[in-house]
């Protein structure tokens, strides 16, 4: 019957048969956490094999994030993303567009950032759709704007800070200024953002749409100070004692890990993270020839993609494991491959050569993968004697990014470069101090940093709440 | 010997084309092929049959041989690993030796295969009849060897199943050796606390029959042993066995001085690691033997270094002595029981459940031993942050079972151990908050959905939905499950103070070297594959090994002894009628064509060949010889006659296939065990894949020579596909690595010829590797389509000389 309608390929169709239902997508999926019962992707996922022809209609489709953590869990290794991809590519070459106009509604209504997230998250161009229409669905996003747009008259007096301005801040301050809290955020950076403005290329975001979002932020009434770094340009303490009640620290994951071999000093080895924002800035940088970039994240992909655009005439990334291993959004590898970046896998580099304090190239190694390691994928173990040489004029070094934690006090417990929190009400160590978004988690995803401002927002409010209470009775 | 002359007569040969009722009818037209048949030389009859296997199809076969004198038989049914004893049985029973039949496989091979082309089905089915009614006309009648059997059975493991086997063997009569690789027999059973559905203590039950082995006459217990070796075939096994020294002898009375004394202390495996032992101790305390023994890996006392003398003072027996060495034992059996067990999936590769990372998140199996009277907490529920009896608990169902990420089947004992364990919890502390999340509670025995009432009745919540994380609260060490109601539609998130993940059963550790051993095979899921699913549940592919408990699949108590008491029975059936019958399939010498080059000694994986220079002469010895046809392939000569492989009859096979439009098809060479086999389990399994492979069956793809595959090429076969037992599974000890050294060589004469060398295949897939077969039947097709008819014709002349 339907089941073998031809929309769904063969191979994903039967691997998706073997789905027991058992809930983890959804339970792990952000987007399912942000809209309550209006967005299940198991459920989905279940109707659309039992159906396809009649879900291309439905705005669920639409409303997945393409962030897969449901994928990353799934017993069954299923792809849900891709699979809701299949059907939105065929939606729209046959022109059925109402899921995706429901979609919208939807986003504009419970999703803070919706035209952000329209363009990082939803990728409605993934499924080829029409500009028009794309035009159309971020018209109807800018007028929840126009529909809210008052300044709220604060009805709290308990001052909040939000540390970093990342979507992760940007949210919990829209939430909280909302809920009628004074707001300030703190940014280091001349231009409030976080990743977004830092590292996200601007192909993926226009910088229009960020800016636009962080003026209505204003308009709400956040006080945000940019070229203000915490524990440099004012200390923690200062906020604590001084002003704030609460404290929610966003501050992403920015400080790049370094190789620790030979040469890493020579000119031609560049940081990731730097390099995106020296380009980000409009800053000029010169690659030469061929590039290297070192990692398998998305910040080694969106690198090496970059690097294409820059001019560099190839660009090869290398990974000490294998493709399944790559942390990667696996669509986003396929893409990367499409515009020409190769990938070499299971290499490490052993030292970087160079000549007259300039790389001239890549001692690497060939890895074996053994035992899983801590993070339970399985760890790539150098081949003695497998050396090789690599000729590049540049290598850019994106081995992962962790938080710059310096300038918070002793009472807040990080972990190897992550704050720790409880995170399901993302309280820290510390009383009254939050945390949320890359600088807990690591490297992951913008809507996963905007259910943690959310949740953040919403455990805040409960805070200062309780806290208030408690005073009063005590007087 | 076989009077040859008589092989010689004219043959008038029968067909019987089955339609196994609509198997092969519905795909196959059987009218059109039995039309086809009674063209074919030498055809007297050819009859179709709805049901050839049935009572009345083989009486219609006995009638047909004694009314007409019929003295060859073909039947095109299923595969001849499924009935080729039944119809030769028949043969024989009308008098006719039950060598001059022949099978043609047109279900599994065919119709199962092609279930929605049926010209080509049928066409394809013709191509096999001709094939064996070419080959039928070739054979020769031949009388089968008698070899005695040892009366004695090795069993392999000692844990419930490999007991019972044991005990059962040795309860009729026969003289069993067990093997077991720990200090103590029990298994997995020993560490279990009580067992579902009757909630018996389990060590309870156990013990009485430890003990029993351990005193019977019959039965030579061996633990800390492990088998090294093993030569021979169905009843005259030759088995080395490795005893490691316990360092104690039986004059130790269990007294407990020595561990009193040891100054090591480590994790004890037994207790998971959950309480400590000495280096000198006991597993249990119901251990059979109850000799102590020395972890020398542990202990003070390295090779040749006293460091530490505390134990052998404190025994007064004077039963500690570190002069003991490992011996090995040779042991001649005639049947072999493997009862290796299973061992847990662990967890720790599931981040998400933060196993290790979190304390109070457990296994199962770790809990079995928190939970019994004589484990480390003294049978106290306790959870391992702080000590303190949990108030609530959490079950996480199908951790590393029915997953891509673990093993893809169902354990089958989890859910009814889980339901076990809460009843357990409920029965002590009531008041215990319990929470399952599952996906599906399979309950299926008897008595079981009596237990899972019970534990509803007791207040067991159960929650459809697994939890997508487990995280600890840090202060408490409490911890939070989030997950999906999937039947509410509803995200949870539930606070408890200990988590227990029910972890599933996998393929003991030992297995692959087992497998080895035995030239056994094993399913996907490394289990141990049994002869036939549902006919032979407890044979093993190779004669005289039986299988029972947790080794041939995941199992509960009842089931593995039941299939223990199964695997005792059929050993003890063989033993009782004293010797077995060998296949008269071993090779015969022809001294005219010998050259004496002794290539074909060389290659014989069994040392069976004798080769005599001085008197230009070689000798077969038939016993030892297991007719895999290496030595054939290997002869230039044409000096070996593979007795029912002849050269004649595979080129004759050759011949009828490749008769017409040979250059679209691929002729394959199957080895019966794995590939042919694995052909067998893609028709069973409904696999399809294109109609235009024929396969010619040999023992052994040793067999396989270059010969056969040139002369294929000769008549302008499209393709060629050689397909045999994994290497290091050749059920002929190595004979499949002659193949590999032949398919290279001649991949070579192709380049040098140049003759496209990709129309040479060479595959291994296992006799549960249907899907693989399949692909590569799929991917060959490229290959077929790409090819000219200039290049066909180049490989006929190339190759036609020879
Ligand atoms: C946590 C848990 C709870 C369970 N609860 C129940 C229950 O309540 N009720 C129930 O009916 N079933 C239960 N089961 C299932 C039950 O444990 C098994 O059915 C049973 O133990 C299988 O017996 P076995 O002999 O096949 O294997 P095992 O008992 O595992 O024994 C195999 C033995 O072979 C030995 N061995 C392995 N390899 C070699 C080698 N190469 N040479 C020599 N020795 C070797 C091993 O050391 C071991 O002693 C449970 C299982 C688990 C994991
Ligand atoms: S996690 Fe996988 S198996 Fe579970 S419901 Fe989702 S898609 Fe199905
Ligand atoms: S990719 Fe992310 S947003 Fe999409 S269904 Fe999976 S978990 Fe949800
Ligand atoms: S027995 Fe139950 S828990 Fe275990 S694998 Fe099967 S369904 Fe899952
Ligand atoms: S090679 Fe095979 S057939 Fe030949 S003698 Fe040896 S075991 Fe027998």
């Amino acid at each position: 019957m339907r089941l073998e309608s031809t929309l769904i390929p063969k191979k994903i169709r039967e691997s998706a048969k073997y789905c027991h239902e058992c809930g983890i997508c959804t339970a792990s999926c952000p987007m399912a956490e942000l809209l309550f019962t209006q967005y299940n992707p198991r459920s989905l996922l279940q109707a659309i094999f039992i159906d396809p022809e009649k879900m291309l209609v439905e705005d669920s489709l639409w409303l997945c994030a393409w962030c897969y953590k449901c994928f990353n869990r799934c017993p069954q290794g299923l792809k849900p993303p891709e699979i809701f991809q299949l059907l939105k590519t065929k939606a729209v070459k046959r022109g059925l567009f109402k899921g995706f106009k429901e979609a919208v509604k939807k986003i504009r209504n419970s999703i803070p950032l919706p035209v952000i997230c329209l363009y990082t998250c939803f990728h409605p161009e993934r499924a080829e759709m029409d500009s028009k229409l794309f035009a159309e669905a971020l018209e109807e996003l800018n007028t929840r704007r126009k529909l809210k747009k008052r300044k709220k008259t604060a009805i709290h007096k308990e001052k909040v800070a939000v540390i970093g301005s990342g979507p992760a801040g940007l949210t919990a301050a829209f939430d909280l200024a909302e809920m009628g809290y004074p707001v300030t955020m703190f940014e280091a950076l001349n231009e409030a953002g976080g990743m977004l403005r830092k590292g996200m290329p601007e192909y993926r975001l226009p910088r229009k749409a960020l800016r636009d979002e962080i003026r209505y932020l204003k308009t709400l009434g956040v006080k945000i100070k940019t070229k203000t770094r915490v524990g440099k340009d004012v200390s923690f303490n200062d906020l604590w004692r001084n002003e704030f009640k609460a404290l929610f620290i966003a501050v992403g994951a920015h400080k790049s890990r370094e190789l620790g071999i030979e040469g890493e000093g020579l000119e031609g080895v560049v940081d990731a993270l730097d390099f995106l924002w020296k380009v980000n800035m409009k800053r000029e940088v010169n690659l030469g020839y061929k590039v290297g970039v070192v990692g398998g994240g998305n910040v080694a992909i969106d690198a090496a993609r970059i690097a294409l655009h820059q001019g560099a005439k190839e660009v090869m990334i290398l990974y000490r494991r294998s493709r399944e291993e790559m942390p990667a959004n696996p669509w986003e590898i396929i893409e990367a491959e499409k515009e020409g970046v190769s990938i070499e896998f299971l290499v490490v580099p052993k030292k970087i050569m160079g000549q007259k304090g300039r790389i001239t190239g890549v001692e690497c190694f060939k890895t074996q993968l053994g035992e899983p390691d801590e993070t339970g994928r399985r760890r790539p173990i150098p081949v003695p004697g497998s050396e090789f040489f690599l000729e590049f004029d540049t290598i850019i070094v994106a081995i992962g990014e962790i938080a710059e934690t310096t300038f918070l006090p002793a009472e807040v417990e990080t972990y190897k470069g992550k704050i720790l929190v409880d995170p399901i009400n993302m309280k820290t160590s510390m009383k009254g101090v939050f945390a949320g978004g890359d600088a807990v988690t690591g490297p992951a995803t913008v809507i996963e940093a905007i259910l943690a401002g959310k949740k953040a927002a919403f455990s805040i409010d409960q805070y200062l709440t309780e806290t208030k209470n408690r005073e009063d009775t005590a007087w | 010997m076989v009077d040859r002359e008589s092989s010689k007569e004219e043959p008038r040969i029968g067909v019987y084309i089955c339609h196994c009722g609509l198997n092969i009818a519905g795909t196959v037209d059987v009218e059109e092929v039995t039309r086809f048949a009674s063209t074919l030389p030498n055809v007297i009859i050819s009859k179709d049959n709805r049901y050839t296997c049935s009572d009345q199809g083989q009486q219609l076969i006995k009638n047909d041989i004694k009314e007409n004198n019929l003295n060859r038989i073909v039947v095109a049914s299923c595969s001849p690993r499924l009935h080729e004893p039944t119809f030769r049985k028949a043969c024989e029973e009308a008098g006719l030796n039950k060598y001059l039949f022949e099978m043609a496989n047109i279900r599994e091979h065919c119709s199962w295969v092609h279930l929605n082309d049926k010209i080509e089905a049928t066409q394809k089915a013709k191509d096999l009849v001709k094939a064996a009614v070419a080959k039928v006309a070739l054979l020769e009648p031949a009388i089968e060897a008698e070899v005695p059997i040892t009366r004695k059975t090795l069993v392999i493991g000692g844990g419930i199943a490999g007991i019972q086997a044991a005990l059962d063997l040795a309860d009729t009569g026969y003289e069993v050796y067990l093997v077991e690789r720990e200090a103590s027999i029990g298994g997995r059973m020993a560490q279990i606390d009580k067992t579902f559905p009757t909630m018996d203590c389990s060590i309870c039950i156990l013990a009485p029959k430890m003990s029993d082995v351990g005193h019977h006459p019959n039965i030579t217990l061996l633990t800390n042993s492990e088998v090294k070796e093993v030569r021979g075939y169905i009843g005259n096994f030759k088995v080395k066995v490795l005893k490691k020294p316990r360092y104690v002898t039986d004059d130790c009375s269990a007294c407990n001085e020595c561990s009193e004394v040891c100054p090591v202390n480590i994790p004890n495996e037994f207790d998971v690691g959950l309480a400590t032992r000495r280096a000198i101790y006991t597993p249990f305390a119901q251990a059979v033997p109850s000799t102590y023994v020395v972890d020398k890996e542990v202990c003070l006392n390295k090779e040749g270094i006293m460091a530490c003398d505390k134990c052998i003072i404190a025994c007064e027996r004077q039963a500690i002595n570190f002069d003991m060495e490992p011996e090995t034992l040779e042991l001649e059996v005639g049947t072999i029981i493997v009862a290796t067990g299973a061992d847990v999936y662990d967890p720790s590769a599931l981040l998400n459940y933060g196993y290790t990372r979190y304390l109070n998140v457990i296994t199962s199996l770790e809990f079995e031993r928190l939970i019994n009277a004589g484990g480390p907490s003294g049978g106290s529920l306790i959870r391992p942050s702080d000590m303190k009896i949990p108030e609530s608990v959490a079950f996480i169902q199908c951790v590393g079972s029915r997953s891509e990420k673990g093993n893809p089947y169902c354990s089958n004992v989890c859910c009814m151990n889980t339901i076990k364990d809460s009843l357990l919890i409920k029965e002590h502390w009531p008041r215990v908050q319990i929470y399952v999340f599952y996906v599906d509670m399979r309950t299926f025995g008897k008595g079981f959905e009596d237990l899972y009432r019970r534990a509803k009745e007791k207040g067991v919540i159960f929650i459809r939905g697994l939890p997508a994380e487990v995280v600890e609260e840090r202060k408490t060490r409490n911890l939070w499950l989030t997950g999906e109601n999937t039947l509410q539609n509803k995200l949870y998130k539930v606070n408890v103070d200990m988590v227990i993940l029910s972890v599933g059963i996998q393929p003991c550790q030992d297995s692959e070297a087992i497998q080895r051993f035995f030239t056994l095979s094993r399913t996907n899921d490394g289990f141990f594959m049994e002869a036939h699913p549902k006919l032979r549940p407890v044979d093993a592919p190779t004669g005289g090994v039986f299988l029972a408990g947790c080794a041939e699949s995941p199992k509960d108590i009842k089931d593995s002894v039941t299939q223990a008491s199964a695997a005792a029975a059929r050993a003890g059936i063989l033993m009782a009628q004293g010797k077995v019958t060998v296949e008269a399939i071993t090779p015969k010498p022809i001294p005219e064509n010998c050259r004496v080059c002794g290539l074909c000694a060389q290659v014989c994986p069994y040392n069976a060949i004798i080769v005599d220079k001085e008197n230009k002469l070689v000798e077969v010895i038939e016993a030892a010889c297991a007719g895999c046809g290496t030595c054939g392939a290997e002869c230039q000569f044409g000096a070996l006659h593979m007795r029912h492989f002849t050269d004649d009859q595979i080129m004759t096979q050759i011949d009828a296939l490749t008769e017409d439009d040979a250059s679209k098809k691929i002729i394959a060479f199957c080895c019966n065990w794995c590939a042919y086999a694995g052909a067998d389990f893609a028709g069973v399994s409904r696999i399809q894949y294109p109609p235009n492979v024929r396969i010619i069956r040999t023992m052994c793809s040793g067999r396989i020579s270059s010969k056969f595959i040139e002369h294929a090429l000769s008549r302008g076969a499209g393709a060629v596909l050689v397909a045999g037992c994994h290497p290091g599974d050749c059920h002929y000890i190595g004979a499949n690595y002659q193949t590999k050294k032949r398919v290279e060589r001649l991949w070579k004469k192709m380049e040098r010829l140049g003759v496209n060398k990709s129309r040479l295949q060479l595959l291994w897939a296992s006799a549960a590797e249907g899907e693989r077969i399949a692909s590569k039947i799929n991917e060959m097709q490229v290959t077929l389509k790409g090819l000219t008819t200039k290049e066909v014709e180049k490989a006929r002349e190339a190759f036609s000389d020879n």
